[in-house]
């Protein structure tokens, strides 16, 4: 035994020693132990753990579908282009990266500060969109600076396009970035941070054909985030097109017409309701809704006195002026207050309750029937004529013949448009009905409100000789849609109130003949005349304030405008084509609105012979 | 006195040896596979460090330990003067000065402390025989030690420190401490901790510890490292996810890989098993060299083995540990398994101390 040949006591400190060792042994063991429970109990934990770590879902943003015209002329496709991203998770000195980045992207700092404080709400680990609509040149210096900018994040994503600018912005309607709410609110519909959704117009009405299908693809990465390689491929399905009921040719003509004025052009096919033209003036270039708005550059838009944004021929609410007086003429005609050889005599004024009332010609229109007050739009034959009728009964004629109610044209954010009656103002006002105001609303002033698609169905209404028809609308197919015609647009409220002809179609026979007097027998409205066309119309002049503050203004020297209406329908039998035309401050119907139709007619008549 | 004769030879331990080169040359394998795509070929590197490593133990083991515990001092004063120059002359490499460059090599002269520090209480503690140290004593063999440890602390290095303080604190309970002793260490260590937490300890070693506690707290802090070296260790379950194929190493989510976290490496991609393996040998190691106290012909034979053996044995655990999250992130290598000559040199060497202790058993004084 070694033990023997020791000359000093070592048992003490070999005891501790192997004291020590097996202290030792046990906490491996121990630890070992711990290595079990990691290992082989949590095994599935730190597995998934790790599969998250190295791979990165990346979407694959899918084109939206195409958006034509009836001729399948392009009027929104979508280019190629580059957007850069920014992971917050990945920055470490935000300032620092304010600084740098702004510099690398050409941005000045408080514009990117802007736009990531706007997102600030999501997660950090969601790519904020900070720059967008950059070409393969723009984002070279980007790509190779990033080692040093592992927060950023390049892809190339399609963009929408609308090749022809500004035209027919507000049917088109455009596409912005989602909400950090929305994006929270969640829900099933599929949604993605920095994906582009139509908010307005046809963009926003048919969003669900048009939104594609975003494909993903699996990456591995890195623990920088440089991508490995790519594990699973989903390719992006572009969404399906959509073909408008638009002929951008009226379209460009109907834009051209109120370039640099205020106003509406509605052009559609009576028989079908499909709208051929609907200009909105002033525009804007969806183009430039893209690229996303910083907020400042949104508050301009939007704050911007003329409205650009504001679709006029839907949102706009307008006295109809003496287009009304066709209300009038079918109403009288139903309760039977008129027959079509009733006779008024016009001496330029007349005293009705107590007060004078004028004609807007002075000299007066002398004796006239039912389509001679159309023809010259006496304001004498319509006073007497209201003070004939009730309120109530009026009323009840402006709706059937579709007013005072949302047409249902496929566009979001109609508006209904107001006709007064007594309910309304006890309602409303708390006041009884005067006498007084049934006549301002014979002439189309008072409270009445209409929107300029709302005229454009009564016009397309009266051209059907009160045969029911379908509601004004936009959509004309998509290869997504079974049915002929789009999901919102034959049922609508408008085809729904014409169902039941107003009137026999010798009624509205008399109406029609002034309205043909009115364009082709020297009557207001012969600014429109289509040599051949027949177009039957009539124009309306609103006035925009009282009559005594006009004159007061006339006096002292300014010119004093008022709202400039025409609507018609051409040709007069089988009419295959209704115009509407408004222009604001555009002076007298006649004078500014009646050409700007007989344009749009004329070109009609060119494009489609038949 | 450098005399290597025959029957010495055969008293060499070639079965620790072996265990040595075993864990070595495993050591190699997960270097290659963690750190083959960084420039620098670390593994052969280590190669060449191994066989250094072993010139320098076949040298220890050439010599009697009795002459090296007979220059102690000598080595007490060169390796301070040592220690006080690297803080004035290193560069600073990951934040600490803790290398200084000779030649070609880069070295860590706290790792050599170490086994000078072995030597030193070899010699300090063999001449009492008494079964407790007294006061005195105990306090000088403190002073002896505190110079050493303050230099390494103010590099800083805390690891290198807190492995130095346990092998002190190993040599204090073989020679034996009175309770009251032990109480008067207690409260000063607890008193000294608070101390040096407020007041010594730099933010980001607080942050250290904290995250053990919570290590999701930090997660991209002081954090990452224990996150990503359990989800390491984890993920390899039972059997590993393979050589080479373990994707928290090989994509480089893990930090430290060749170095400090090679035992996450080998967690990955060998799985339990391979956890299982590695401590299984290490645990046949530590028992041959523990044991060796057995085979001791005088005390300071028996401090020796003793000292170098919790060395090696301290190093490991918390090593393993710290991967694992059950202790703080504090730069203490894997002995033998990670990458780095200083630490292979001074493990190799506290190996030869061992073995030339057991070989001379019988050897005349």
């Amino acid at each position: 035994m070694p033990g023997e040949r020791i000359y000093e006591d070592l048992t003490l400190v070999r005891r501790r020693a192997r004291a020590a060792f097996w202290t030792v042994a046990a906490l491996i063991v121990l630890v070992l132990a711990y290595y079990w429970k990691v290992q082989v109990f949590d095994n599935a934990k730190f597995a998934r753990m790790a599969e998250a770590n190295r791979t990165r879902i990346r979407t694959l943003a899918a084109p939206r579908g195409l958006v034509l015209d009836r001729n399948r002329e392009i009027l929104a496709d979508n280019r190629a282009s580059f957007k850069v991203s920014l992971v917050r998770e990945h920055v470490g000195d935000m300032d620092a990266m304010f600084a740098s980045v702004s510099r690398l992207l050409g941005l000045d700092e408080a514009t990117l500060r802007e736009r990531v404080e706007l997102h600030k709400d999501l997660p950090l680990f969601e790519p904020i969109v900070v720059a967008d609509g950059l070409d393969a040149d723009a984002v070279a210096p980007i790509e190779s600076r990033r080692l040093e900018h592992p927060e950023l994040v390049v892809e190339s994503e399609p963009q929408r396009h609308y090749p022809k600018g500004r035209r027919a912005a507000h049917v088109l309607g455009y596409l912005q970035e989602r909400t950090a709410e929305e994006l929270r609110a969640g829900g099933a519909k599929r949604m993605r941070a920095g994906e582009m959704v139509g908010r307005a117009g046809v963009e926003r009405q048919y969003d669900d054909i048009l939104r594609g299908q975003d494909g993903s693809v699996v990456e591995v990465v890195d623990s920088l985030g440089r991508v490995q390689y790519e594990q699973a491929h989903e390719f992006p399905a572009q969404g399906a097109e959509v073909v408008l009921t638009l002929d951008d040719r009226l379209q460009e003509l109907a834009e051209a017409a109120l370039e640099g004025r205020e106003g509406v052009v509605v052009a559609l096919a009576p028989d079908s309701g499909e709208v051929l033209a609907l200009a909105s003036s002033p525009t804007f270039d969806p183009n430039r809704f893209i690229t996303r708005f910083t907020p400042a550059e949104w508050r301009d838009l939007i704050n911007d006195p003329l409205s650009p944004l504001e679709n006029r021929a839907i949102r706009g609410l307008y006295a109809p002026g003496s287009i009304f007086k066709l209300v009038m003429s079918l109403g009288g005609l139903a309760e039977g207050s008129i027959t079509p050889a009733t006779t008024v005599y016009c001496s330029g004024a007349t005293r009705i309750y107590g007060a004078l009332r004028h004609c807007w010609f002075e000299p007066g229109h002398g004796a006239m029937d039912l389509s001679d007050a159309i023809k010259n739009s006496c304001n004498i034959y319509f006073y007497k004529l209201g003070q004939s009728m009730d309120i109530d009964t009026i009323a009840g004629a402006a709706r059937r013949l579709g007013l005072g109610r949302a047409t249902g044209i496929d566009l979001a954010g109609e508006k209904d448009g107001l006709v007064p009656d007594r309910a309304w103002k006890k309602a409303a006002l708390g006041e009884p009905w005067f006498p007084g105001e049934t006549i301002s609303v014979a002439i189309g002033q008072g409270q009445l409100q209409v929107t300029p698609v709302q005229v454009a169905a009564l016009t397309a209404a009266i051209a059907r000789r009160g045969r029911p028809g379908p509601a004004p609308h936009l959509f004309r197919s998509s290869p997504k849609v079974d049915a002929p015609t789009g999901p919102e647009a034959p049922d609508g409220p408008a085809a729904a109130a014409a169902a039941e002809p107003l009137l026999p179609a010798s009624a509205f026979e008399s109406v029609i003949a002034g309205m043909w007097r009115s364009a082709n027998d020297g009557g207001t409205g012969q600014g429109a005349r289509v040599e051949g066309f027949d177009v039957c119309g009539k124009t309306g002049s609103t006035q925009v304030m009282s009559r005594e503050s006009a004159a007061k203004l006339a006096q002292s020297g300014r010119e004093v405008k008022t709202h400039s209406w025409f609507s018609g329908f051409a040709p007069r039998e089988r009419p295959r084509l209704v115009v509407t035309v408004l222009v604001e401050y555009g002076g007298g119907g006649g004078a500014t609105a009646a050409p700007v139709a007989g344009r749009i007619f004329a070109r009609f008549r060119e494009l489609e012979p038949r | 006195m450098i005399s290597i004769d025959r029957r010495l030879v055969r008293e060499i331990d070639w079965v620790l040896l072996g265990l040595v080169l075993l864990q070595s040359l495993i050591g190699v394998f997960f270097i290659y596979s963690s750190s083959r795509f960084l420039a620098g070929d670390f593994y052969v590197r280590q190669l060449v460090w191994i066989g250094i490593s072993l010139a320098v133990l076949v040298f220890v083991v050439a010599v009697d330990y009795k002459f090296f515990v007979s220059l102690a001092p000598y080595f007490y004063v060169l390796i301070a003067a040592v220690l006080a120059a690297t803080l004035f002359f290193a560069r600073i490499v990951a934040g600490t000065r803790s290398w200084i460059t000779l030649g070609l090599m880069r070295l860590q002269p706290s790792e050599l402390a170490k086994i000078v520090m072995i030597l030193v209480f070899a010699r300090l503690f063999a001449e009492y025989k008494s079964p407790m140290l007294t006061l005195p004593r105990t306090l000088w063999a403190l002073a002896i030690a505190g110079l050493p440890m303050l230099l390494i602390v103010l590099q800083p290095d805390l690891g290198t420190a807190m492995t130095f303080a346990a092998v002190v604190g190993g040599a204090f309970l073989l020679a034996g401490l009175k309770r009251k002793t032990i109480a008067l260490f207690v409260v000063v260590g607890l008193l000294g901790g608070v101390g040096v937490w407020n007041l010594a300890l730099k933010d980001y070693q607080k942050r250290r510890i904290t995250t053990l506690v919570n290590p999701q707290g930090d997660p991209r802090g002081s954090g990452y490292q224990v996150i990503q070296s359990r989800i390491a260790i984890g993920s390899g379950g039972f059997s590993g996810t393979g050589f080479m194929k373990g994707t928290q190493s090989q994509l480089r989510f893990l930090p430290a890989r060749h170095t400090d976290f090679i035992f996450s490496v080998i967690g990955e991609e060998a799985g339990f098993l391979g956890v299982f393996a590695v401590a299984a040998l290490y645990l046949a190691l530590l028992a041959r060299m523990f044991l060796s106290v057995a085979a001791a012909r005088d005390r300071a034979g028996v401090y020796i083995v003793f000292m170098a053996s919790l060395l090696i044995a301290f190093q490991f655990l918390v090593n393993i540990m710290m991967v694992v999250g059950l202790f703080p992130v504090v730069g203490i290598t894997l002995p033998f398994l990670s990458y780095g000559g200083s630490s292979l040199l001074a493990s190799f060497a506290a190996c030869g101390l061992v073995l030339n202790v057991k070989m001379r058993r019988f050897a005349n004084v």
